[in-house]
């Protein structure tokens, strides 16, 4: 096990930097999540810190010991990558203990970590098997198992559940959730899925265009996010962002959302002195709701309800813009249906409306 | 409407994808075929569309067979996964080809092309090749290429599963909508449960080739045939705890292997409760039908929290009770440590039984919780 710090890290390709010049500390045995979309420079963040590659400036310490220079090899790092590539010739038995018998470890220790790791993770009846018969959750496990048995420093772990169902992605998740917790593990784990990334870690590192934007606990990254980008990337329904306009007038601070003018909180005012007139409004779908309980409320037109069962999204056309919001599942309004949609007026979010380009998260 | 009757599908030898299964495809119905990777999902659509030839079993279209009808006779718009789209010719070309083929004119085109990729967000994509695309892009030109025209009947496979989470969330709304007004029979393939509840008219749950349950999003949510319907859908999936029963007086009261006692049932509500020797008895929560108890509730069950999960508006935490684990979702905020003892409770009529993993009875929906 291992801290890890960096300082000032950079990867450039060529004259494309892919990261910015970025300061991180992880503690030992902490669980870290770099969320982000592709190409926001989380990848090449993490195969430096594995040693695939180089440095372009900056450092990396483990343990206060600079490693920039040390080989892959040697940093006792262990990786799972999505392109879990298997040795096709060999059964998963030998897969797994593949990185145990190149270390040169004798055969009664191979065998009682192989059929360890395979119990937990669910692998037994597969051990005698090659993989060519694997579905790709089970080569996904095997891959994870291989990785790990190797009882590493710092593991590393590249988005190795995003393509499983519903069920299976909560299985993992707690698997490696439990596996750090009862080993101990530095864990980093890299991922573009933010429920991921909330469920797992202990801190989480949002990066987009080669930069940190926050590195914090889930909660505070998901309750004060410090920029629209990191409001727009974390939550699960997506948080809802309107333009509108700052006003400062004889009523006092006001925004107007798609000419529907909100008192704003006095909370917010000193934000919405700040940002002059272009503003960025923000709310969460779990902070809306039907109805005009709210001193913040909007009229709008129900464009369509999703039941989910257990809660409802309904979709909402307020002017041009269309927000979401979760709603208890007995409450069921009409396709086109005049409704007032009410603002928790504790977290709204409000932002420069400069921030919109950068919260759109280009394509994956 | 489409059926399959007793339809199977063998690869090779050994590899069967559709053990004999019944589905029908009603008119003008949205349905979701539901299951895990290898289920079977994308069989099933290939075999709508003629494109994969059951080993047995029939295929009807209204009542007739179509199984000698190829795929360019069937009128069936296909979005596959992988794309498949033509790489020489632009998104805009790609899009407005099976319009061009079936004659339609050239203002009639052009305002189906505006639409579809206006509701896709592909607009400003319209003069680019495939080529130049990210994978989510070009997803969502398949996508479009599959809905821009009339069609019989859309199969679409996983048709948003490459897209990031905001773009996901805004199509799967203007597909439902489109499908709605466009009286579409759509057959729509997910690994994930919330689509599949979201977009569904019904839902087909199939699992290694059989389908374990059909029905609305409410029944297979609900009403779930087994315990595999009932841990596949719903998310987080549904918890287990291993019951033996204790026959009272007009009730049956279930108590975990230690004796903790965990629900009571009317008896009455347990016609479906064989007398089975090796029986395994098992009762089923959904993790926002249990909670954390206070002081002075009544009938709590004690355990360990294990892991606990953050996902910003909601904690779930998985407690351990005996050897099984139960999701409870906790409020944002609630402080929860691992290794903390806590205590539970839920309604203790309203759980869902199941007896070797057949259902035998199921909570009342939540009302006003």
């Amino acid at each position: 096990m291992a801290s890890i710090r960096a300082e000032n890290l950079v990867k450039r390709y060529g004259n494309v930097r892919a990261v910015h010049g970025i300061d991180f500390d992880i503690a030992d045995g902490e669980f870290v999540a770099i969320l982000g979309p592709s190409g926001c420079g989380k990848s090449s963040t993490m195969r430096m810190i594995a040693g695939l590659e180089t440095i372009s400036e900056g450092s990396i310490y483990f343990d206060g010991k600079r490693i920039n220079d040390v080989r892959a090899r040697d940093r006792n790092v262990a990786m799972s990558f999505e392109s879990y590539a298997l040795y096709p010739t060999i059964t998963i038995y030998e897969n797994i203990a593949f990185p145990l018998r190149s270390a040169g470890m004798e055969n009664g220790e191979i065998d009682r970590r192989v059929r360890d790791i395979a119990e937990k993770m669910e692998l037994v009846p597969l051990l005698g098997l090659k993989p060519h018969g694997l579905s790709s959750g089970q080569a996904q496990r095997v891959g994870l198992a291989r990785a790990l048995v190797r009882k590493p420093a710092v593991f590393l772990l590249d988005e190795p559940i995003s393509h499983l169902d519903t069920r299976q992605r909560y299985r993992m998740r707690r698997f490696i959730k439990s596996l750090h917790q009862e080993f101990s593990y530095t864990m980093i784990y890299v991922t573009h899925d933010q429920e991921e990334a909330l469920a797992l870690a202990d801190r989480v590192i949002v990066m987009s265009d080669g930069e940190i934007q926050q590195m914090d606990v889930p909660d505070e990254v998901y309750a004060r996010p410090r920029n629209a980008f990191v409001a727009g990337f974390v939550g699960e329904p997506p948080i809802n962002f309107l333009d509108c306009t700052v006003k400062d007038d004889a009523s006092g601070w006001s925004i107007e959302i798609q000419g529907q003018k909100l008192a704003l909180p006095q909370r917010l005012h000193e934000t919405a002195q700040r940002i002059g007139s272009g503003g960025l409004a923000a709310i969460r779908p779990h902070f809306l709701s039907i109805g005009a309980q709210s001193p913040l409320t909007l009229q709008g037109r129900v464009f369509l309800t999703e039941e989910l069962q257990d809660q409802n999204l309904i979709f909402v056309d307020v002017g041009e813009a269309r927000l979401t919001l979760v709603a208890h599942p007995t409450i069921v309004p009409q396709r086109g249906e005049a409704v007032p949609v009410s603002i928790d007026p504790d977290q709204l979010l409000l932002f420069p409306a400069a921030e919109l380009s950068k919260a759109e998260v280009p394509d994956l | 409407m489409y059926e399959l009757q007793a339809v199977h599908k063998r690869y090779g030898l050994s590899k069967v994808a559709l053990r004999k299964i019944d589905l029908e495809v009603r008119e003008r119905e949205f349905l979701v075929i539901y299951g895990p990777a290898g289920a079977g999902k994308s069989t099933i659509l290939n075999i709508l569309a003629g494109i994969t030839r059951p080993t047995s079993g029939e295929v009807l279209r209204d009542g007739v067979s179509i199984l000698r009808v190829p795929p360019e006779k069937r009128d069936a718009a296909m979005a596959f996964e992988n794309y498949a789209l033509y790489s020489h010719i632009s998104v805009g070309e790609n899009l407005a080809f099976p319009l061009k083929a079936r004659g339609m004119n050239r203002a009639e085109i052009e305002a189906r092309v505006k639409r579809v990729s206006g509701i896709l967000g592909i607009g400003h994509l319209l003069d680019r090749r495939p080529g130049f695309l990210s994978g989510g892009q070009r997803q969502r030109v398949a996508l479009g290429r599959a809905i821009i025209r009339p069609a019989d009947i859309y199969l679409l496979d996983e048709p948003v599963g490459h897209l990031d989470a905001k773009l996901r969330h805004r199509i799967r709304a203007e597909l439902k909508a489109l499908a709605a007004d466009l009286s579409a029979t759509v057959v729509f393939t997910t690994t994930s449960s919330r689509e599949a509840l979201a977009l569904g008219d019904r839902v087909v749950v199939l699992n290694t080739g059989r389908i374990e349950q059909a029905g609305t999003p409410a029944e297979v949510y609900h009403r779930p045939a087994n315990a595999f319907v009932a841990s596949f859908v719903g998310d987080p999936p549904m918890s287990f705890i291993t019951v033996l029963p204790r026959k009272g007086e007009g009730r049956v009261s279930f108590v975990t292997g230690d004796g903790m006692p965990v629900a009571s049932l009317p008896a009455a509500a347990l016609e479906r409760l064989r007398e089975e020797e090796s029986s395994t008895l098992q009762v089923g929560f959904r993790s926002n039908e249990v909670r954390l108890a206070g002081p002075g509730d009544p009938g709590t069950l004690r355990g360990t929290v294990n892991v606990v999960e953050n996902l910003g508006y909601v904690k779930i935490a998985l407690v351990g009770i005996g050897a099984d684990q139960v999701s409870v979702s906790v409020p944002a905020g609630t402080p929860l440590a691992v290794g903390e003892t806590v205590a539970i409770t839920f309604p203790r009529d309203a759980v869902h039984l199941f007896q070797n993993a057949r259902a035998v009875s199921h909570a009342a929906p939540l009302a006003g919780a």
